[in-house]
């Protein structure tokens, strides 16, 4: 009897079923795309402020003593004082290797131009193809390094066009505008150790020193330096979690002095600090440290972002919640000559109560499959539009949509049944 | 009794009488307009709020002597400052840089406004203190290692002439002071490698001409207001090249809009689910009075009059509604405002009617279809409950 009359009320109400369930797979939607957006929101943004380049810097542990005392002019390999690049795969075999988007090797030293002034050249990577010892493969360098650069003439350096060969540069503006260079020009540098002519692909304008260097593959300045092998600086870019006080108290007093558990919890957490640390234990005789202008813009924009959606979250699940117990309670509460007349005919109070909440739960049920899958679709059209790239799928927002709207839905159907039960079910059919 | 005293009597006494069921109306909109007018006011604040937290990465514009010849001093940077609205100026740090020596190591100095670089470059790590008094100094982390120095330590710091520099009698002036470190400065860039000191004690040392190498400014505004104030200021002050500094100008103008359409699409998204959803309990709330709408046609009353009547209902709802949830939304975009930006949020006045408006609008619209399909059907067929 009891199904019955369930299944009844969903054949001949169809309508007024449809309305609730729409309502409640409504509300539903909006909490999925909420809270999906609101978990997913800290590594988008993380990925967006990659644009500001680099948030880690490798360096040999002695190089600035050894520069400063002895003046070098590019030459010698002073033990210790530079990096050595047949490490750099290591950079991706760390813990929280997954968390390290690009990174690029640096080495410069001074050359001579063909009027006899003298020009920084950096050599590095520009989109520089690896295979890891993991067996992945990475395309990496200063092209996703260096995105606020402006090519004012040719293009970026392609270092996988076997047609450009290893002889080409790229040149900043200044120095551009200063010798006369433009794309396709020939361009002779000399050092005391040799002399290389290169084809000048592009052209920058990086808003800084750099506009006033050469920018060329590392291969070109190691044998100009006469330093096969070895660079001078590393620079990583990585997604990091914002420190808190455990990851302060590390960078402070260094790892050596957290409790065994915090240790681990630090390590393997993706703080700046760790990270550095785990770069330092793979390249031999580095320091890592964080590039505190980018990691503490980084931590701060990213803690503002989360808590702001976090609390816009809220404002939309409140609002789906009282949208949802708003109309339940409408629509149970439309139904008293229904329950009037079940009383009349002898119902008890838990058999009517029990029949109006299956009837309910049900239609939630169904409301909150449908919404959920709406959900997830409105927070891919926000992923899509706004990052060009898909919101991940988090588990754990199921159980907390099923629990929201069962919550609701009782909240807003008990008090009016409780309400409707009270009344006299004579008063009810006549009307009254 | 007139006409129109009458509609109003029975659109006051059906709210009255029926109390429960026009709350629940009456919450439901004004849940709605609550997050109209929250949401809406957060997008408009967003950008602003967050270009402030942007500052964080420091100076996005430069000033630099514009040719070989031009000097400028503060006089001239302040005439140049006034080209910028004031409000968006957040933080002024002028720098000049100076050879000196330490322990005979020949080390560059930069002599600075402190309070200047605190605004300008908030990312400073200092371990210690910040120098407050004339003969404190801040030392660069990489200079420290190489001079064996740290925290509290004190050192004479000379500066002469540069030799070819020096006047036709072949003297070289030579002039020192007593400086103590209150501070290490840590940023993992080439700021570790020079010493700070404030620019009365570099000037002290070097000679004070008032000359300024550099300006670092941190402006809270637009890529395009940046390049407005720079071509202003390169036109009006001759002595000064501003420069932009594209690492910081070009990466926020990117992230910024990338957060601006986050928000702008989720309130877009809540807005629209938000609406159906009021008006889809509106639309229940009038279905339950079908029974009334075929009984008051069987009486006789029009169906225009009908559908007028239950539009008073619905629009004095959505009003009352609307209003009550203008004021709530504010409140609600004040406290995330004081919260996650920990400043207060400006109010945007056109807001009220339009937040208003909106939920008078989703509110009739919500009562217009019942009411009408009501009226449409034979009263009897409604009335038999059919």
């Amino acid at each position: 009897m009891f199904f019955r009359m369930i299944r009844g009320a969903f054949l001949l109400q169809k309508k007024k079923m449809l309305m609730i369930a729409l309502t409640i797979a409504l509300g539903a939607s909006l909490a999925t795309a909420m809270l999906n957006v609101m978990m997913d929101v800290g590594d988008k943004v993380n990925q967006e402020l990659k644009t500001y380049g680099a948030n880690i810097t490798v360096v040999p542990k002695s190089a600035s003593v050894i520069n400063n005392l002895y003046e070098m002019e590019g030459g010698g390999s002073g033990e210790g004082s530079y990096l050595l690049e047949e490490e750099l795969g290591k950079i991706k075999t760390i813990f929280w290797a997954f968390n390290i988007v690009d990174f690029a090797p640096f080495i410069d030293t001074e050359v001579t131009l063909p009027d006899g002034s003298a020009a920084t050249m950096v050599g590095t990577w520009f989109n520089h193809h690896m295979d890891l010892p993991t067996g992945e493969t990475l395309d990496t360098g200063i092209q996703n390094l260096r995105t606020w650069w402006d090519i004012r003439a040719g293009a970026w350096l392609d270092e996988q066009n076997a047609a450009q060969g290893a002889d080409a540069c790229m040149v900043g503006e200044v120095l551009a505008g200063r010798e006369g260079l433009s794309a396709g020009d020939r361009l002779k540098v000399s050092t005391r150790f040799g002399t290389r002519e290169l084809t000048v692909v592009g052209v920058f304008d990086a808003g800084g020193d750099e506009d006033e260097q050469i920018f060329a593959p590392m291969e070109v300045v190691q044998s100009l330096s006469n330093l096969d092998g070895y660079l001078t600086s590393i620079e990583v870019s990585a997604l990091t979690t914002p420190d808190n006080d455990l990851a302060k108290k590390a960078a402070k007093q260094g790892p050596q002095s957290l409790s065994i558990s915090d240790y681990e919890t630090w390590y393997c957490t993706a703080y700046v600090s760790s990270i550095c640390f785990q770069i330092q234990e793979v390249i031999t005789d580095s320091v890592a440290s964080p590039v505190r202008q980018v990691a503490d813009s980084e931590g701060a924009i990213m803690e503002k972002t989360e808590l702001l959606m976090e609390l816009i979250t809220i404002l939309s699940l409140i609002g789906s919640a009282l949208g949802i117990t708003n109309l339940v309670t409408a629509s149970v509460m439309e139904r008293s000559a229904e329950i009037g007349l079940m009383k009349a005919v002898g119902a008890t109070n838990g058999r009517i109560s029990a029949l109006v909440l299956t009837e309910v739960l049900i239609t939630g049920i169904i409301g909150t499959a449908i919404g959920y899958l709406a959900g997830f679709g409105f927070a891919q059209i926000i992923g899509h539009t706004v990052f060009a790239s898909s919101i991940e799928m988090k588990p754990m927002v199921i159980p907390i949509v099923v629990v929201l709207v069962v919550a609701v839905t009782l909240a807003g159907s008990i008090p009016a049944i409780r309400m409707l039960l009270r009344l006299r079910p004579a008063e009810v059919l006549h009307g009254r | 009794m007139t006409k129109r005293r009458f509609f109003f009597r029975m659109i006051t006494s059906s709210l009255v009488r029926r109390r429960s069921r026009m709350l629940v109306a009456l919450l439901a909109i004004a849940v709605g307009a609550t997050i109209l007018s929250g949401l809406v006011t957060i997008y408009y604040d967003v950008p602003r709020q967050m270009g402030a937290q942007f500052r964080n990465y420091g100076a996005n514009m430069i000033f630099l002597a514009s040719g070989n010849d031009a000097r400028f001093d503060m006089d001239t940077v302040n005439e140049a400052l006034s080209y910028i609205d004031g409000g968006e100026l957040v933080g002024v740090a002028p720098y000049r840089y100076e050879t000196v020596l330490i322990h005979e190591q020949p080390i560059v100095a930069a002599g600075t406004d402190f309070s200047g670089a605190r605004t300008t470059s908030p990312y400073w790590y200092i371990d210690g203190q910040w120098p407050e008094r004339s003969g404190e100094m801040l030392l660069g982390k990489e200079e420290a290692e190489f001079l064996g120095l740290g925290l509290g330590d004190s050192f004479t710091v000379i500066w002469s002439t540069e030799e070819d520099a020096a006047d036709e009698t072949g003297v070289t002036e030579q002039r020192t002071l007593d400086m103590t470190v209150t501070g290490i400065l840590e940023t993992g860039g080439s700021e570790e490698a020079y010493v700070y000191m404030s620019l009365e004690d570099l000037e002290a040392l070097s000679g004070g001409s008032g000359r300024l190498d550099v300006v670092e400014l941190s402006v809270s505004a637009s890529r395009e207001e940046l390049d407005r104030f720079a071509g202003l200021i390169g036109t009006a002050v001759p002595d000064i090249a501003p420069r932009l500094v594209k690492r910081v100008t070009e990466s926020e103008s990117t992230v910024l809009s990338k957060l601006r359409s986050l928000v702008f699409l989720v309130t877009a998204v809540v807005l629209i689910l938000t609406m159906i959803c009021v008006a889809t309990t509106m639309t229940a709330v009038v279905t339950e009075r079908r029974r009334e709408i075929g009984l008051r046609k069987a009486l006789g009353a029009s169906d225009g009059g009908i559908i007028r009547e239950f539009m008073g209902e619905g629009l004095l709802l959505g009003f009352v509604g609307g209003l009550a949830g203008a004021g709530l939304g504010f409140a609600f975009a004040q406290y995330v405002s004081i919260n996650v930006f920990s400043s207060s949020i400006s109010f945007q006045g056109w807001l009220l009617p339009v937040t208003v408006a909106a939920s008078v609008l989703v509110t009739g619209l919500a009562c217009l279809l019942p009411v009408r399909s009501a009226t449409e059907i034979d009263p009897a067929l409604v009335l038999k409950g059919e």
